[in-house]
Order: C-alpha cells, then sequence, then structure tokens
C-alpha cells in the first residue's frame, strides 16, 4: 500500500508543475464553494437582522413573528447584514425585467425580473451535481464490465467487447434524449440517463488495463494461493488501473456538463424553475437582439468550467504519464 | 484482405442485431402504453375515428400486442423495407419526411469533415514542425479554448453578432434558402443555400477542428520520437524530407478511425445546430419529433443513425485495414 501512496504523491508532484493545471483546479475548487454555499452567497434574506428587541438570522432559521417581510426595504430600521448577492434564484420582479447589468444587479436581470447573477449561482449546483454523479454512475459500470471481460477474457471478453460495440453505434446524445422524451426529462433522469449511456470509454480502459494486468506475477500468485476472484481485481488489479480511470473520469465531468447544459438548452434538462446554466441560455434566444448579457453570461460560465475540468485532466494526463510530459515541454 | 472484409462484415450482423433490438425495447419498455401519450397537441384527435384508425396501425407496427420476440422479428422486417410507420405529426409516412431531412444532414456533415480534416492536418504538422514556436504556443491556446467552447454557445453568439440584432446583420437567421417569389437561376439559388450555410457549419466545424488538429501535433510528435526517425535523421536526411516522407504517412493512420468517432458525435450535435439555425434537417426533425413525441419518427431516425454510425466504422476499420496491414495479418490467426 505505501508503494501506492508514493506513486500518487508522485503524481501530485508532477501535477503541482503545470501551473495551468493548477488554475483549473483552482477554478473548480471554487465552484465547488460555491455550489456547496449557494443560499449563503445569494438569498433574499439576511444573514443577521438586529431589531429593537433581539437579533435574527433569518437565512438560516424560520421566524413566523417575521412573517413574510422583505428586509431588504428601507423602511425596516435595525442592523442587517445581506449576503453579497441579495437576491434568491426563484424571486422574480416585474418593474425590472431583462435590465443590464447594473450595480443593483451585477449581472443583469432575466424575463422575469429574476436577478440572473442569484440564477447563475444556484445553477452551478446542478452542474456540479449531474457532472460527479452521473460519471460515479458510469465509472462504476465501466469498472465493473471492464474488469469482468479483462480478467476473465475468452467468451466473457468477446461477449463485453460486442456489447460495447453495440452501445458505441448509438449516438450517445440522440440516445440520451430519446430516453428522456420517454421517461420524462427531470435531474435524477438526467443523470441516470448519462449514466447508463457513458460507461463504454471506462470499460474499454479498465478492460485493457486488466488484459495487460493478469499475466502479471503478482496476480498469477494470488491466483495459485486460491484468492476470491473479487478480492484479487478489486483490492489488488483496481488500485493499479486507476489513474488512466480518472483521468478519463476527469475529462468525463466536462463532457457531462456540456451534456447537462445542451439537455438543458433544449428543454429536455433540469425543469423550472430548478435553475440551470443552459436554461438560462435557452431563455436567452428570446430576446438575443438586445439583451446580449442574458447570452453570454451563462455560456461564458458552462465555457470556463468546462475549460478547468479539461485543464485538470490533461495536467492529471500528463503527470501520470511522464513521458508524454517531457515530450510536450 | 479479401478474408479480412469477410469477418469484418461478418462481424457486423450481431452487432447490427444488438443496436435493433434495444432501439425496439425501448418502445416496448416505455412507462405505460406509449400509444395513450398521443401528443399532446392532438388532444381533440384522440376521439376521431381517424385517430384511432392510425394508433392502431402503430401498435401493429410495433407489434405491441405481440410477445417481445415476435413483436421485434416483424418490426424488424418492416425497418428491412424502409417502412417506418406514419408520422404523428402530419400523417405522412415516416419514410417521406426522412426523405427530405437526410440529405441536408448528410451534406452539412459531410462539408464539415471535410472542413475539419483540410483545416486539421496542415495545422497539426505546422505545429509540430515549429514545436514550442510563437506560432505552436498560440494555436494551443486557440484549440483548446476551441476545443471547449460550447457549440449551442457559439452558435447563439454568432447569430447575436452576425444575424441582425444590435451588431452585424450579413447572415440570414436560419432556414437554408431565402423565401424569394418565382424562378431564381440555379447559380443564385447555390449562392444563397452556401450562404444561408456558413453559420451552421462554423459551428458544426470548429470543435472536431481543435480536437483533430491537437491529436494530429501530439500524434505527430510521438511518431518522430519513433527510432527509425532518429535512423532517418543520422543518415543524412533533411528536417523536411523526413518529416514529410517518413513521420507524416504514418500519423495519419489513427486518423482514419478517429472518423468513426466522431461521427456519432456530429449526429448528435446536429440535433443542437439545426434547432439554433432553424436547418431542417434530420437533427431539427428529431428534435420536433422528440418535443410532440411523435414516436414512429424517433425510432425511425435512431434506427437510420445507428446504422449510418455503423457504416462509418465499418469503412474507417476496413480503410484502417488497407494502412495498416498489421490489423489484418492479426485477424488472419
Amino acid at each position: 500500500m505505501s508503494a501506492l501512496r508514493g506513486y500518487w504523491l508522485n503524481v501530485w508532484i508532477q501535477f503541482k508543475k503545470n501551473r495551468l493545471a493548477l488554475g483549473g483546479l483552482a477554478v473548480v475548487g471554487v465552484l465547488f464553494f460555491v455550489a456547496v454555499f449557494a443560499p449563503l452567497i445569494a438569498n433574499d434574506r439576511p444573514y443577521v437582522y438586529v431589531s429593537e428587541s433581539r437579533a435574527y438570522f433569518p437565512i438560516f432559521f424560520n421566524y413566523p413573528e417575521l412573517g413574510d417581510i422583505d428586509l431588504r426595504s428601507e423602511k425596516i430600521k435595525g442592523f442587517k447584514l445581506f449576503p453579497p448577492i441579495a437576491y434568491s434564484y426563484s424571486e422574480y420582479d416585474l418593474d425590472s425585467i431583462v435590465l443590464p447589468p447594473s450595480g443593483a444587479h451585477w449581472l443583469g436581470t432575466d424575463e422575469q425580473g429574476r436577478d440572473l447573477a442569484a440564477r447563475m449561482i444556484h445553477g452551478t449546483r446542478v452542474s456540479i451535481m449531474v457532472g460527479f454523479i452521473a460519471v460515479f454512475i458510469y465509472v462504476s459500470i465501466g469498472i465493473a464490465v471492464g474488469a469482468m471481460a479483462g480478467y476473465y477474457g475468452g467468451m466473457v471478453d468477446m461477449i463485453v467487447s460486442r456489447i460495447i460495440e453495440i452501445v458505441i453505434c448509438f449516438p450517445t446524445f440522440f440516445l440520451i434524449l430519446t430516453m428522456l422524451a420517454l421517461v420524462g426529462p427531470s435531474l435524477v433522469n438526467v443523470m441516470v440517463v448519462i449514466g447508463i449511456t457513458g460507461w463504454t470509454g471506462i470499460a474499454r480502459i479498465v478492460r485493457g488495463e486488466f488484459l495487460k494486468l493478469r499475466e502479471m506475477e503478482y496476480v498469477q500468485a494470488s491466483r495459485s494461493l486460491g484468492v476470491r476472484d473479487a478480492v484479487i481485481i478489486f483490492r489488488h488489479m483496481l488500485p493499479n488501473s486507476l489513474a488512466p480511470v480518472l483521468v478519463s473520469a476527469t475529462f468525463g465531468i466536462a463532457s457531462t456538463i456540456l451534456i447537462e447544459s445542451s439537455l438543458s438548452f433544449l428543454g429536455f434538462g433540469v425543469q423550472p424553475p430548478t435553475p440551470s446554466w443552459g436554461d438560462i441560455l435557452s431563455q436567452s434566444r428570446d430576446f438575443m437582439d438586445f439583451a446580449w448579457w442574458l447570452t453570454l453570461i451563462p455560456g461564458f460560465f458552462i465555457f470556463i468550467t468546462i475549460t478547468a475540468y479539461n485543464l485538470v485532466g490533461e495536467g492529471f494526463q500528463d503527470a501520470i504519464n511522464p513521458r508524454a510530459f517531457r515530450s510536450k515541454r | 484482405m479479401s478474408r479480412y472484409l469477410i469477418k469484418r462484415l461478418l462481424l457486423i450482423i450481431p452487432t447490427f442485431l444488438g443496436i435493433s433490438l434495444i432501439t425496439y425495447s425501448m418502445v416496448r419498455l416505455a412507462p405505460g402504453d406509449y400509444t395513450s401519450l398521443r401528443a399532446t397537441g392532438g388532444g381533440e384527435l384522440k376521439t376521431t375515428a381517424a385517430a384511432k384508425q392510425a394508433m392502431e396501425e402503430e401498435r401493429k407496427l410495433y407489434g405491441l400486442d405481440r410477445p417481445i420476440m415476435f413483436g421485434y422479428a416483424e418490426w424488424l422486417g418492416k425497418m428491412l423495407t424502409l417502412d417506418f410507420g406514419i408520422s404523428r405529426k402530419d400523417g405522412r409516412p415516416v419514410s417521406a419526411r426522412i426523405a427530405e431531412s437526410l440529405p441536408i444532414t448528410l451534406a452539412l456533415n459531410v462539408i464539415s469533415m471535410v472542413l475539419v480534416y483540410i483545416i486539421s492536418i496542415p495545422a497539426g504538422i505546422l505545429s509540430a514542425l515549429w514545436k514550442d514556436s510563437l506560432y505552436d504556443r498560440a494555436s494551443s491556446v486557440v484549440l483548446f479554448i476551441l476545443y471547449s467552447l460550447p457549440s449551442f454557445w457559439v452558435g447563439l453568439l454568432l447569430l447575436l453578432l452576425l444575424s441582425g440584432g444590435e451588431f452585424l446583420n450579413i447572415f440570414p437567421l436560419g432556414g437554408i434558402v431565402s423565401d424569394v417569389p418565382g424562378p431564381v437561376p440555379w447559380w443564385r439559388l447555390a449562392g444563397d443555400v452556401i450562404w444561408h450555410l456558413v453559420l451552421p457549419v462554423v459551428t458544426l466545424t470548429y470543435g472536431g477542428f481543435a480536437f483533430l488538429a491537437r491529436y494530429m501535433r501530439a500524434n505527430l510528435l510521438e511518431v518522430i520520437s519513433q527510432q527509425y526517425i532518429t535512423t532517418a535523421r543520422a543518415k543524412g536526411l533533411g528536417v523536411r524530407r523526413v518529416l514529410f516522407i517518413h513521420a507524416f504517412r504514418n500519423s495519419l493512420v489513427p486518423l482514419v478511425t478517429l472518423m468513426a468517432s466522431i461521427l456519432p458525435g456530429l449526429l448528435g450535435g446536429s440535433v443542437i445546430i439545426e434547432s439554433i439555425f432553424s436547418v431542417p434537417g434530420m437533427g431539427l426533425l428529431a428534435y420536433e419529433a422528440i418535443l410532440s413525441r411523435d414516436i414512429p419518427v424517433i425510432m425511425a431516425i435512431a434506427s437510420i443513425s445507428a446504422v449510418l454510425t455503423l457504416v462509418g466504422i465499418l469503412v474507417a476499420d476496413v480503410m484502417y485495414s488497407v494502412v495498416d496491414p498489421r490489423i489484418r495479418l492479426e485477424a488472419k490467426v
């Protein structure tokens, strides 16, 4: 195990040399932070409100006595500390529809007068959730299928390879659209459908690694000692074939986020009122001739996110494959 | 060679059966009796006798009242004779609607594919030739950005900037031909169609271009690091000669197979691009069919595009065996 830890330490040392990849990792970190703390960054309720009699923490607790009053109103006196963006993602205001970015609305407003910044921040949650959960699903399927094919070989391998070939032939994006049309679009369905259609790449990688590894002496030794197949596969072989899988998964997150936003863009993704970047971009089509911010901003967020994951993936790839790394420099 | 070809062709049969079985089971496994999920817009149609008959015909087409294997076999027979049933939307045969839209999508994709190869091969070679030069660095950055740009965003931005709105008004907003009354000379018509296709083709092309040029560069650099290149240099051949005669041809080999992997993506991408630019191709047809739950159309497109992809992979495999004899020699053993 310690040799393995040394391996990952080495990978990290190599990774750290690549500034672009570190930048990408930082962006991913920021996005994670934003996703986790979205309600604390964009909310119409203050963190703290001190009236004459007592202190309230409306963002964290519900106070029946405060009712529905809007604490942002000037009429309400007392100490108030609001989040940086004092709007919720679903709060509409028909007096301020399709406004360009300004001091009040940093990124402008949409056709229902909702604050774009608040919606973008909450949209981070959808993209990160779909990215990670869908990729987790298909990496699990890919590892199981690929390990089986590579470890047992022969007939099993033949059948699995044929199944992979069949699944690859389907235009994935169209398959996903069709399945969503039949089961109905929702956040969970999007994740599951991307998960069950995306596993072929991982399965091929794992199969290839396992075909190589099963001839290694340590695997032969484990076998002759009578170790169970499951133990050999998961405890001995898998850790040694994980690096390329994780690289592929990193790129997979980027493309999954792209697929999710494309689906939402076409109206088959996450359903309103849950904000999703693709959906926000698609709403902008009706106002495209003047509301440039509604087109520019969501697309830019998607682009930056995808770029960040791709940079991390590239850095990771170079780090586990020092030969390619050297030739690149 | 012929032995390899026959083996490869025979392998297509199980793959084709698998694809069609998955496609068929999508209708069978759809929640509820899908024929009751009649197009949302056609609520009033449901009661009419004509609609009832159409529904009955659809049930027959997919053999929904039969055991799955029989239903599948019968459906497969109809697919092979290009009988895809009747579109729910306008009551026309699905095959007619596809015959109208398939050429448009194929033309778009072929143009874009040719452009991808024409631009990216020289771009990749120059990058590898002038490795670490200013050009190489700049093009690496540009390609990486292009590679990560979401196509639907680029499409919208192009429309925003170049088709009316507050900025330039150079290209048409959508469609593939202008609405001009009366006969138009063919060269004007051709020019008009090309004008309409510029933005969709650009949107469809840049991603594949970025991918392929990066790949070409990495691949050529990999070939250059091989020992036979060192040998060629050591015996006194010039850099250019070694690069173009020895390295270039060998670096082309993987590009052939890449064509097969780009193909399914292009068809999927057509859905987005055709719906942005209102190009009346397969992508838009698919999109509208999915929106209105026009199942016969969806099923037909799923089958056809899978078969097209299968053919693409087959062609790539055969070409691969032509350029790399090791492949077919291995298959013989």
